[in-house]
Order: structure tokens, then C-alpha cells, then sequence
């Protein structure tokens, strides 16, 4: 790999009072690339996600976009120079309709990009509903929608398909796929279900107590002992990230 | 020597009703999150019960012109029963302005505008029952003790003196109760994180209600004292108490208890300190330091700074 | 009974109600109108009765003095709202309506002890631009046309969304671009700006003007405008300072009963109605 990565931590450590939620994590993700961020609750990821996108400050170490420290800047700046989020917990502007939401995102009125956004996330019909009156796995989808409507170089997914059924994972999977590929997004997803993510990511990072113990290709992960030790017991369950790599069924 | 520390003197004395104030309102604060309006309200309230309990007939622009308690208690007594009234009312007002809105999971500047409006009403209704007049308690309240006390040169007012001590004994029962007792820190674990309070198994209805209650004692107490002291200057004077007790609230830090033990301290010494010629300003002096605080230090003098999950 | 002086307090309420919808729109509560208010209304009579160039000949005072009146005030209110929504405005909500009552109270206890502002009984006599209250009329409603006007502009441009959106959620705001503290000092400053405005015309309109317009009362009334009137269409607001202004005339039966009922509406305003009276549902059955 020659080419500088578009998105790098260097040595990133966040402290709360007395827990180390992030300890000396460094990894980067190249352009183009699906790469996924795995680990046990608690383990770090989403306070790795708010660190990248300026929620949260880190105690220590560099996030460098292209090569520029953007740590420190505000959420807003670090969005406009093409990354954008989805939040674990669902934070969408309920009181806003579907296609404000995305309007928002979009940063203008164009009703007809706002549409056609919605329209690949096949919630057209419900443009005019207020976002807080839609079923669970719509606003999953909206908040995508609204995250891709800044046309993001880089796309971070918390947890999108936590709480959808086995058949929605695998189209979610397999969308996230194809928007990858047409709109040339690189894509950092955490998600629990680790069969899916073996299938969907080109790398993997895995998080423990807040250190990485594992990053590298999916079949490498999946037999490094550490990563198998993490997971004994744990949600994401030893066996599935073991053996089942093609298969959908959630395990918890 | 003997300005100064007739400054301090009054200062505390001041000073200790301010924190009095904060601390009602920093109880439900650190349970809930949210300011409770009506705090200087059931200040009134107390003020008024207590005027009431210890035999006061009410004024003549009143709806209950004449009307007075068939008994005189004793002004401890009164005093105490006031404070248990305004725990009462404040659980009332708890039932009415906040509980619905919490069912409902609101967003909290509702709470912040149903408590105002719960205050507005009670103040008018004290004000429909009582009038707009002034009420001062009978100078003889405190039974035998002589009104003027000497203390190393300084002058001090029987009344002021037991302020202080009424908010010493509270500030240390209430330290001592949240930090030793059961019920204390199922207090603070509700206030640190009430989902997990919830999971332990610690009501956290059960824990706001006693917050309220508490809260109200407080008010109630703080208004009966100044009542005694500078007299009821009529149904508003608590709000002009309660928008101070705002102040040395940020002051202090948001939801910290000795916090507002501190903030009022100082802005009692503050206000002592102004000069005779510019009394007038002496109210903008907790806003200017609320002002400075907002400034320096955002979460306030001995405030944590606020932690956002996502 | 809906005389021309009661016609001109419901527009001055009607405005006040919407200095307050402004913020709220993008989620902070301020109850800094009246304060603001009360300083639009102190340059005008400051600048009426003090100084003479302006007064001009005719017996009544000069419109272009009065226009520099309104510019003025605008300034004044601008730079106080910076100096206050700075600092402010970084933290959570709660902060910024206890430092809008802060400033409600330092402005009305200096303004109490100046004697250059007329200390406790304020200012006399100041002129009149317009010869009947049909005059204040035409002025607020002009000042009333233009504010909605803005407001429904805004309401259809990114910045109404962006307002809406800080509102609903401002951490997600942020993260979709939105520089949140910059809306909210937007909306702060433009709700200074209405209040001092709506000051310089009441000030000219009352004749008198002491710093008792920005009491803590005051600034419950013109809350109370938007809980009943609804914070989510600038319709709301209008309504609620037209109706709430006018309701005390109308109850004057009530009498004392009259704050009652204003602490009613705000206690039971939220609870009934959590979007208060005009909704975007209602408005979408009305105006389709
Ligand atoms: N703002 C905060 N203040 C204090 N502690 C925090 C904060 N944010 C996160 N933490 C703590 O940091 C640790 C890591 O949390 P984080 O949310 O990053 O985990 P996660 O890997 O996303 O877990 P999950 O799979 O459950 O979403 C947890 O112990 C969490 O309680
Ligand atoms: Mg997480």
C-alpha cells in the first residue's frame, strides 16, 4: 500500500474520569475500501467514531484526513470536508419530514436530489411524514439517506442494521455495497453481527477495552486468537466469527 | 476592622439565604436535570404560612380580609410547619407541572415553562388571597432572645444569626444524608445516571418526589426566615429571591451542593461589600458575577463540566 | 371595545411574541425580549427628549428622526445580543434563559439608578410622530408585514431547516454540516433586533418609559404568547401576542383573576397542547 490513506489515527487514546476508553489505537483506511470496526460493548468504537467526527476530543494521538490533523475542529467543519455519520442511537430531526431531513443534509433546497436520495433508500412515498412517526428500520435508512446527501468521501456507519430482521441486514449489506462502488464512498461501519461484517468489509479492526487487537483482512481476523478469546461469551459469539462466514442469522 | 468584619457578617447572613435558594433549586436539578420556576414561589408561600402559623391576620385587600389562625404557635413551630406546607405544594406541583412531561419524555425547556407557570399562579393566588401589601412578623417571633447581638465589634440581629445557623444545620444534615444514608445515595445514583438507577432497583419516582419534597422544605424554611427577617415585601418577593438564587446557582455550578453553598457566600460578601452610594446596584451583583462565571468557567465555581453521551 | 389603543398593544404583542418565537425556533428559550425591548424604547426616548436637532420644527416629531431612532436601537440591541449570546449561547440551553433574566435584571437595576436615564420614574413626555394611534397602527403593522414576511421566507430557505433541525437536535446538526452556534446567535440577534424595534415604537406610543418594561413579569407575558400561540410556525406567536394582549380587556370582569389565567395558559399550555394552538397540521388543513 504506497498510497497515503485518506483517513488515519495515530495513536488516539480518550479518557473518561477513570476509564480508558480508547487506548493508543492507530490504524488508517484507504480509499475506496469497506472497513469495519468490531468489538464487544463497551469496547470503544462508537467514542472512536465521535472522536473522528469531532463530537469528542481525544486525550491523545492525531486523526489526519488526508494527511491534515483535523482533531479539534468542530463538527461542522469536519463534516464539510466530506465525512459524514450515522449515530447508534438514531438522532434524526424528528419534527422534520423525511424529505427536510435530507434537504438539511444536503445543505440547499433541491427537491429533486432529496427525492431521488430518498428514492434509493425506497422511502419516496413517505417524503412528506415527519421523520418521528416512522417505523424503526425507515429511520435507519432516513438517517443514511440524510448522511449520503452531503455526497461524503467518507461514510460512517454506527451499528445501521442493530434492530432490523436477518432479510433486511442482507440488503442493507448489499446496498451499502453497491453505494460504495457507484459513488466511490470509503465506508467505516461498526457493526455487532460479525458474519455480516466477514462478508460486507475489506479490513477489519477489532476493539477491546479500547485497544486494537486485531486489523487486517476478514479471514485473518477471524482466526487470530485474541480476537477469538474477545469474543468467547460475548455478543457477537466466538462460533459465528469462527466458522460462519456466509451465513445471516443474527446470533443474539 | 470592625467594617470588615460587619460586612462579613451581614454578607453571611445574606449570603446563607442565597444558598438556601440554590440548593432547593440544585436538588431537583441534579435528579432531573431541569430547573423547577416555581422554587421562589414556594419561598413566598413559606413566607406567608409562616406569617399565618404564627398568628398573623391577613391584610385588608385580601379575599380573606380579617382572616386569621384561631391559634398563635410558637415562631419555631410555625416556621417548621411552613416548611413541611411548601414540601407539600412542591410535590403538587411536581405532580402537576412536571410528571406529565415526564411520562412523555418532553424536552426540558417545558419543564422549564410549566414550572413558571405553576409559579405564576401560586404568586397570584397569594396575592388574590392576601393582597399585595407587605406582612412583617411580629418582632417578638423569637420569644426571649434579644434582637441585637454583639460579636467581637460587629452588630448582628438575632434573626441573621439564626439564618446562618438554620443553614449551617441544613447544609451539614443534607451533606451528611446524601452521602452516608440509603436514600441519600440512591439520590445521587438517580442524579449520576437514572437508567442504571433503575436497574439496581431504586425508585427513581419514589427519588424525584423526595427531591421535590425536599426542595420545598427548603423554600419553605429560607422564606419563613427572611419573612422574620426583612419582612414580606408582598406576593413577589420571593421571585426577586428566586431570580438570585438563579445566579449564585450558575455561580456555584449547576447540581453541586457545596457549590451553592459557595456561590451564595460569595455574592453575599459581594453585595455586603457594595458601598452605601451605589446600594442601588447591589442587586445587579450576582448577574455581574453570573456573567463573569459564564465567562471563565462555564460549569460554575465547583461544577463538573457537562458529559455528552451518543 | 377593540379601540385604536388596544389594536396598537396586540400588534406590539403580536411582535414581542415573535421576538421570542425567533430563538425558540432554533431550540433556545431567551427571555431577554422585554429587556431588549426596554432598550429600543430607552434610545428613543433618550434621543427624542435629549436631543433638540432631531425634534424639528412641526408639532409632530420628524418620521426620518424616528427612522434613525429604529436604526439606531437595532445597532444597540445587535452589539448587547453579541456581547451576550457569545459567551452564552456555547453552552446548553438552560444557560441562555438564565443569562437573558441576568440581563434583564442588570439592565433594569442600572437603568433604576441612572439619573442620566431618569432613574426610577424614567422618561416624560416624549413626542409623538403620528397624531392618532391609527399612525402606531400603520407603523407595527408594516414592522409586523415585514418580520412574518422574513420569517416565512426563512421558514422555506436552509436556514429555516437549519434552525428546525438545532432545534430537534442540535449535536446531529452539527454533525450534518450545521454551524449550530452560529444559527443560534443568528436567531438571538434577530430576536434583539425585533424587541428594540418594537421598544422605539411603544416608547413613542406609551408617551412614558421606565425600566419596569423589562420586569421578570413581562417576560413570562410574552413567553406565555408563544406557549398558547405555538412555537412551530411564526403564525403562532403573532396569534398568541394578538389574542393574549386583547384577553385581559376582554376578562376585565376576571380582574385579579387575570395573572391566574396567564399562569394557567403557561401550565397547562405545554401539557395540552405541547405545540400550542397553531400547528403545521392545522395550517396544512387550513392552507392547503
Ligand atoms: N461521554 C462519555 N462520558 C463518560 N464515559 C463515556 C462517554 N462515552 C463513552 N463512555 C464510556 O466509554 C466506553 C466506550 O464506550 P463506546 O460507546 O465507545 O463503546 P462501544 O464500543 O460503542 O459499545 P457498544 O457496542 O455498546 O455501542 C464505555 O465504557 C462508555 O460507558
Ligand atoms: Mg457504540
Amino acid at each position: 500500500m504506497t498510497m497515503p490513506p485518506l483517513l488515519e489515527l495515530r495513536a488516539i487514546s480518550r479518557r473518561f474520569g477513570g476509564l480508558q476508553a480508547l487506548e493508543d489505537v492507530s490504524f488508517g483506511l484507504q480509499e475506496g475500501e469497506i472497513f469495519g470496526l468490531i468489538g464487544p460493548n463497551g469496547a470503544g468504537k462508537t467514542t472512536l467514531f465521535n472522536i473522528i467526527t469531532g463530537v469528542t476530543r481525544p486525550s491523545g494521538g492525531q486523526v489526519l484526513w488526508k494527511q491534515t490533523g483535523i482533531e479539534g475542529l468542530p463538527p461542522h467543519r469536519i463534516h464539510r470536508l466530506g465525512l459524514a455519520r450515522t449515530f447508534q442511537n438514531l438522532r434524526l430531526f424528528e419534527s422534520l419530514s423525511c424529505l427536510d431531513n435530507v434537504q438539511v443534509g444536503l445543505g440547499r433546497s433541491d427537491r429533486r436530489r432529496a427525492l431521488e436520495l430518498l428514492a434509493l433508500f425506497g422511502l419516496q412515498a413517505r417524503a412528506a411524514e415527519a421523520a418521528g412517526g416512522l417505523a424503526y428500520g425507515d429511520r435507519r435508512r432516513l438517517e443514511m439517506a440524510r448522511a449520503l446527501a452531503s455526497a461524503p468521501q467518507l461514510l460512517l456507519l454506527d451499528e445501521p442494521a442493530a434492530g432490523l430482521n436477518p432479510g433486511e441486514k442482507q440488503e442493507l449489506s448489499a446496498l451499502i455495497r453497491r453505494l460504495a462502488a457507484e459513488l466511490h464512498l470509503t465506508v467505516l461501519i461498526i457493526e455487532h453481527h460479525v458474519p455480516l461484517m466477514m462478508q460486507l468489509c475489506d479490513r477489519l479492526a477489532v476493539l477491546n477495552f479500547g485497544r486494537l487487537i486485531a486489523l487486517g483482512r476478514p479471514d485473518a481476523v477471524r482466526h487470530d486468537p485474541l480476537v477469538i478469546e474477545a469474543y468467547l461469551g460475548g455478543a457477537g459469539g466466538a462460533g459465528g466469527a469462527g466458522g460462519a462466514g456466509g451465513a445471516t442469522e443474527d446470533p443474539s | 476592622m470592625d467594617v470588615l468584619l460587619q460586612i462579613l457578617v451581614n454578607g453571611l447572613s445574606v449570603g446563607a439565604v442565597y444558598a438556601l435558594f440554590a440548593l432547593g433549586y440544585t436538588l431537583v436539578f441534579s435528579v432531573l436535570g431541569v430547573i423547577n420556576f416555581a422554587h421562589g414561589a414556594l419561598f413566598t408561600l413559606g413566607a406567608y404560612l409562616t406569617y399565618l402559623g404564627v398568628g398573623g391576620a391577613v391584610g385588608s385587600n385580601g379575599a380573606l380580609a380579617g382572616w386569621a389562625l384561631p391559634l398563635a404557635l410558637p415562631f419555631p413551630v410555625a416556621l417548621l410547619l411552613a416548611g413541611v406546607g411548601c414540601a407539600g405544594a412542591n410535590l403538587l406541583v411536581e405532580a402537576v407541572a412536571f410528571r406529565p412531561l415526564r411520562r412523555r419524555h418532553a424536552e426540558p425547556l417545558l419543564y422549564l415553562i410549566t414550572s413558571l407557570g405553576a409559579g405564576v399562579v401560586l404568586v397570584n393566588l397569594l396575592q388574590i388571597a392576601f393582597g399585595a401589601e407587605g406582612y412583617a412578623l411580629p418582632a417578638d417571633a423569637l420569644g426571649d432572645l434579644p434582637p441585637m447581638l454583639t460579636l467581637a465589634g460587629a452588630r448582628l440581629r438575632s434573626v441573621q444569626l439564626l439564618l446562618l445557623l438554620v443553614c449551617a444545620a441544613v447544609m451539614t444534615v443534607l451533606t451528611l444524608w446524601l452521602e452516608r444514608s440509603r436514600g441519600g445515595r440512591a439520590l445521587q445514583a438517580v442524579s449520576e445516571d437514572a437508567t442504571t438507577a433503575r436497574l439496581l432497583g431504586i425508585d427513581s419516582d419514589a427519588m424525584v418526589r423526595l427531591s421535590f419534597a425536599l426542595s420545598g422544605l427548603l423554600a419553605g424554611l429560607s422564606g419563613g426566615l427572611v419573612g422574620l427577617s426583612v419582612s414580606i415585601a408582598g406576593p413577589y418577593f420571593g421571585i426577586v429571591y428566586g431570580l438570585k438564587g438563579l445566579g449564585v446557582l450558575v455561580l456555584g455550578g449547576l447540581g453541586s451542593v457545596p457549590g451553592a453553598l459557595l456561590g451564595g457566600l460569595v455574592v453575599g460578601l459581594a453585595e455586603a461589600a457594595v458601598p452605601g452610594d451605589l446600594s442601588g446596584l447591589k442587586d445587579a451583583v450576582a448577574f455581574a458575577f453570573l456573567f463573569a462565571i459564564l465567562l471563565l468557567r462555564p460549569q460554575g465555581l465547583l461544577g463538573r463540566a457537562p458529559i455528552t453521551k451518543v | 371595545m377593540l379601540d385604536g389603543s388596544l389594536l396598537v398593544q396586540m400588534l406590539i404583542g403580536a411582535l414581542l411574541g415573535l421576538s421570542v418565537y425567533l430563538p425558540l425556533a432554533a431550540g433556545q428559550l431567551s427571555l431577554a425580549t422585554p429587556g431588549f425591548m426596554t432598550v429600543g424604547g430607552y434610545v428613543a426616548a433618550l434621543l427624542s427628549t435629549r436631543v433638540a436637532a432631531l425634534g424639528g420644527a412641526e408639532p409632530l416629531y420628524p418620521l426620518p428622526s424616528l427612522l434613525l431612532e429604529l436604526l439606531l436601537a437595532a445597532v444597540v440591541a445587535l452589539a448587547l445580543a453579541l456581547l451576550v449570546g457569545l459567551p452564552v449561547l456555547r453552552l446548553r440551553g438552560i444557560y441562555l434563559a438564565i443569562a437573558t433574566i441576568a440581563l434583564n435584571e442588570i439592565l433594569r437595576v442600572v437603568l433604576l439608578n441612572n439619573s442620566w436615564t431618569g432613574g426610577a420614574v424614567g422618561i416624560f413626555a416624549i413626542p409623538q410622530p403620528f397624531g392618532d394611534p391609527l399612525g402606531y397602527l400603520a407603523a407595527l403593522a408594516v414592522l409586523l408585514l415585514l418580520a412574518g414576511a422574513t420569517c416565512q421566507a426563512i421558514a422555506r430557505h436552509p436556514l429555516g431547516r437549519a434552525m428546525a433541525a438545532v432545534r430537534d437536535d442540535e449535536l446531529a446538526a452539527s454533525c450534518t454540516g450545521i454551524d449550530s452556534f452560529r444559527i443560534k446567535l443568528l436567531a438571538f440577534a434577530a430576536s434583539a433586533v425585533l424587541a428594540a424595534l418594537t421598544g422605539v415604537l411603544a416608547a413613542h406610543f406609551f408617551n412614558t418609559w421606565n425600566a419596569r418594561q423589562g420586569s421578570f413579569d413581562a417576560s413570562i407575558t410574552t413567553l406565555a404568547f408563544v406557549v398558547f400561540g405555538g412555537s412551530r410556525h411564526w403564525l403562532g406567536p403573532v396569534l398568541g401576542g394578538l389574542v393574549l394582549t386583547a384577553l385581559p380587556e376582554l376578562l376585565r370582569p376576571v380582574g385579579d383573576l387575570r395573572l391566574v389565567v396567564f399562569g394557567a395558559v403557561i401550565l397547562l399550555g405545554p401539557l395540552l397542547f405541547p405545540q400550542g394552538v397553531v400547528t403545521p397540521a392545522l395550517l396544512q388543513r387550513l392552507l392547503p
